[in-house]
């Protein structure tokens, strides 16, 4: 081949190569069939064997076996090679995006000191999804997380919401409001947990009959901009999640949310199992972290590792997390623990994919492998709750996202010590 | 093969005799008996032998389908149950039948901080780091050791046999650490590790400046840091000149004593091994460059998240890296984990530990390894599975001073083992039973067999966690 004609097929196929990629961009996706998985999505008793996935636009439009979903022309086919296909990974509870560094304070949004407010903070305007710490999780499967604010100078911490983080967005109407009940927040409002809830129940009792312009707070009362986001919140009927861990204040908190018609979460609820009935009664999940069970506060005696099994036997929808935010990408690891301490697999898989999404009251089917829903896949290597399998491609709405992080670079730059050809920098 | 006993017995004996009188060497004071000495006990069992267990040894091989005979509390035999049948030699042993489930040593965390940083963690139990000056090194964390900590028999559950508890990382010399055997006792020093040598932690980085600079006090700097290690070298070689010096003038007084330098001198002699808390590949080469200016070895880098950057100096060096498979970010100088970190310093030759400085992660420190495996084969890398024990077990017990005792299943070490509900680099593996010396010291189906601490009693529902 001539210099002249290679350098005319270079430019034809970058030119075809920009073509694509400018219908993409034009019609949003393009379709990808993916073949050859095994599925397993929540809500059914046996994997899909041998199937494929018709994904159009940004939707799951064909789930079956592969004789039943035929291939289109002009559509790119992904041979899955006998993997396994689920939904993508959905942090329940995380800062992602909020924090880059937990120990320097100028890269923390996710709190605000007594100057700041409480019910009215809003975590929203800080959400930052060039983060790292956002890359770095999405490229093993978490495409989806509630940023949430973490407690403040108040029981109330303010608004979170979920965020898609391959494109930064916000979901819409997927806003909670976040709290705490328990003897690490007391101190904050005299030191006992049962002013924690005093005020809890006199914010929600004082919005009946609340103006604006007529509301002049005392001492030990909420802030006008405080009481305000309060109505804002009650008014939309979005989830009020509370971190609570001992079984009186969850207790407490069923009686609260009776009372005012919250959509209570309890969030992290150590002791959570010991109450499980009277939560599946009232239909109020639990986001916990599986793995907690050590007694690590006066609240949390009752801490052990089958929490996340006896609420689900008891009928208690749960939501599975990682306590560590940079290493959201751990919750299948989490989930497999789980299973070995009693939680059914497909429960698990559940609580990391399609609750998350219920619990914020999201589109029905997100979290599912089904035809309608939202097409966040991930195709990993084998089962995804173990330790020996990976994420060998994501897709985010319909589109397959790139699996390099700054991890995976630097792990590039320093996987050859004995090459000498290049300085390190250079690589 | 069937390993044959050696003349074991004496060789053990002699060891356990060479008790560290680590502080008659830095003052004229000499002790009778090594102070805060074990008092540890094994307790007597009955010959075992383990039958149709697949078998990772903790050297880096495995065995399926083979054997493992215990007896006055060491290992005796192990081999292919081919081998087993063959022989009669263990024939009046009570037989374990595996039913292929695994079995290796007894899992072994070089950095742990229970019972000085208990649950419940609550002011009045907060005795990690005694972090009122950049150099402690005459505090022992022995000395904080709460036994009754319910996170000891949680570790237990893990297959946490031995464990080493460190104080923290706030200063530049942290103070001694000690090495515990997992046993559920009534005092620190019956859980002892029989002649482990003590340890010194030191710390690298951000936790000295940080906590020193915001009281206006040095360090407040990288090399605030190093010039007080620098200095603290100095003054203990200049205290160890004076010593010696009145052992050999008699008519030269000895020095007042000085546990500070006691500590720091026990590392000049060899007696005491380094484990230092270093998380950035440059800051190691400046401690290396520290040891090598006063005379000591570095045993370990703790965290050591870039070791990969300089895992070929650390082989040359023959210096162990304690590390996580994945934590990373909480402070700028984690920001460069890799999850293939642990597997580029295995293939550099080095001496790769996985730790856990986790009261969570102690519990299941099997699975770290086995993360830090899959991330290696993804990347096309080829570690064996036994590798990936190793880093728990031989290698952790080389970086204790240890590895003659246990981290291994071989004839003559001692019967610390766990035998696990399936293949322990799977999620799902439980720890069924696990072994200290001989004795049976959990069981995970059998509830008479699970210590319950006394802070536990009564305060969960069957001393179940």
């Amino acid at each position: 081949m001539s210099l002249a004609s290679y350098a005319v097929q270079v430019v034809a196929i970058r030119f075809a190569i920009l073509t694509a990629a400018l219908l993409t961009a034009l019609t949003g996706m393009a379709d990808v069939l993916i073949t050859n998985v095994t599925v397993h999505t929540p809500n059914q008793d046996v994997p899909l064997q041998k199937s494929s996935v018709l994904v159009r636009g940004d939707k799951i439009v064909r789930v079956g076996l592969a004789e039943n979903v035929a291939a289109e022309s002009g559509i790119e086919v992904v041979d899955g090679g006998g993997m396994v296909l689920t939904s993508s990974l959905f942090a329940a509870y995380s800062q992602l995006g909020l924090n880059e560094i937990d120990l320097e304070a100028a890269t923390v949004d996710s709190r605000v000191d007594e100057n700041g407010p409480g019910p009215a903070f809003d975590i929203r305007r800080a959400f930052n999804p060039a983060s790292v710490v956002v890359s770095v999780n999405l490229v093993e499967g978490v495409t989806h997380a509630m940023v949430a604010p973490n407690p403040g100078p108040d029981p109330l911490a303010g608004t979170g919401a979920v965020f898609n983080l391959s494109n930064g967005q916000e979901l819409p109407d997927s806003s909670a409001m976040f709290g705490v009940v328990s003897s690490t927040i007391a101190p904050m409002v005299g030191g006992s947990r049962a002013e924690v809830l005093g005020r809890l129940y006199r914010g929600f009792a004082g919005l009946s009959g609340f103006r604006l312009r007529n509301y002049n707070p005392g001492s030990g009362e909420y802030s006008r901009i405080d009481m305000q986001a309060l109505k804002n919140f009650k008014g939309n009927n979005r989830p009020l999640v509370v971190e609570a861990h001992r079984v009186l204040e969850i207790g407490r908190l069923l009686d609260m949310a009776e009372e005012f018609s919250l959509s209570l979460v309890i969030l992290g609820g150590t002791e959570a199992w010991q109450i499980a009935d009277r939560l599946a009664y009232a239909g109020v999940p639990v986001i916990l972290d599986p793995l907690e069970n050590r007694p690590l506060t006066f609240e949390r005696l009752g801490a052990r590792l089958d929490n996340a099994a006896l609420l689900h036997a008891a009928g208690v929808r749960i939501a599975l997390i990682v306590s560590d935010n940079h290493n959201a990408r751990l919750m299948r690891q989490y989930a497999g623990n789980a299973v070995a301490h009693g939680l059914p697999w497909s429960a698990a898989l559940d609580a990391i994919t399609h609750t998350p999404a219920e619990i914020f009251g999201l589109d029905k089917q997100m979290g599912q492998v089904v035809e309608g829903a939202p097409a966040n896949l991930v195709l990993w290597s084998g089962d995804p709750l173990q330790l020996s399998t990976w994420a060998t491609r994501v897709m985010v709405d319909g589109e397959w996202i790139d699996l390099s992080s700054r991890q995976t670079r630097l792990f590039e730059r320093y996987r050859d010590l004995s090459d000498k050809t290049r300085p390190f920098g250079y690589r | 093969m069937i390993h044959q006993v050696f003349n074991h017995m004496k060789q053990l004996a002699a060891m356990h005799a060479i008790v560290l009188f680590v502080f008659c060497t830095g003052t004229s004071l000499a002790a009778e008996r090594e102070p805060f000495g074990s008092t540890y006990q094994a307790r007597v069992s009955k010959p075992l032998v383990f039958v149709n267990a697949n078998i990772y040894p903790g050297s880096g091989e495995e065995i399926r389908s083979g054997f493992v005979a215990i007896a006055d509390g060491q290992v005796v035999g192990l081999g292919t149950m081919a081998e087993f049948s063959e022989s009669e030699k263990f024939a009046d042993s009570m037989q374990v039948d595996a039913e292929q489930r695994w079995l290796t040593p007894g899992i072994i965390d070089v950095h742990s901080h229970i019972g000085d940083y208990p649950s419940p963690a609550i002011a009045s139990t907060r005795d990690g780091n005694e972090a009122t000056s950049p150099n402690t090194a005459r505090v022992w964390a022995e000395h904080s050791v709460w036994p009754q900590d319910p996170q000891f028999a949680l570790a237990l559950a893990g297959g946490i046999t031995t464990l080493q508890i460190l104080p923290g990382s706030a200063n530049l010399f942290g103070g001694r650490g000690v090495t515990l055997k997992n046993v559920p006792a009534r005092t620190v020093q019956e859980m002892k590790f029989p002649g482990a040598p003590h340890s010194l932690k030191m710390a690298c980085g951000e936790n000295p400046k940080r906590v020193y600079g915001t009281q206006g006090k040095s360090p407040s700097t990288r090399m605030g840091n190093v010039a007080g290690y620098r200095t603290a070298w100095a003054e203990a070689s200049d205290y160890r000149r004076k010593v010696n010096a009145a052992k050999e003038d008699p008519s030269k007084s000895p020095p007042d004593r000085d546990l500070t330098a006691e500590t720091l001198i026990g590392v000049l002699e060899g007696e005491i091994i380094v484990h230092n808390h270093c998380y950035r590949a440059d800051e190691m080469a400046i401690m290396i460059d520290v040891a090598r200016e006063f005379g000591y070895r570095i045993g370990t880098f703790h965290h050591a998240v870039e070791s990969y950057k300089v895992a070929d100096i650390l082989a040359t060096e023959d210096i162990c890296s304690a590390m996580w498979a994945d934590w990373w970010g909480s402070k700028l100088e984690l920001f460069d984990g890799v999850q293939q970190n642990i597997a580029l310093v295995h293939k550099a030759g080095a001496c790769a530990v996985v730790h856990s400085d986790s009261a969570l992660g102690i519990q299941r420190l099997n699975q770290e390894a086995a993360k830090a495996r899959t991330a290696a084969i993804r990347m096309g890398m080829d570690i064996a599975p036994g590798a990936a024990i190793q880093w728990l077990t031989q290698n952790a017990a080389k970086s204790l001073g240890i590895a003659d005792r246990t981290g291994t299943l071989a004839p003559g070490m001692a019967a610390d083992l766990v035998l696990w509900s399936e293949d322990p680099l799977s999620v799902y593996a439980l720890a069924d039973q696990v072994y200290i010396d001989g004795y049976k010291y959990y069981d995970r189906s059998d509830v008479s067999r699970q210590p319950v601490s006394d802070f536990d009693l009564q305060q969960t529902v069957g001393g179940k966690r």
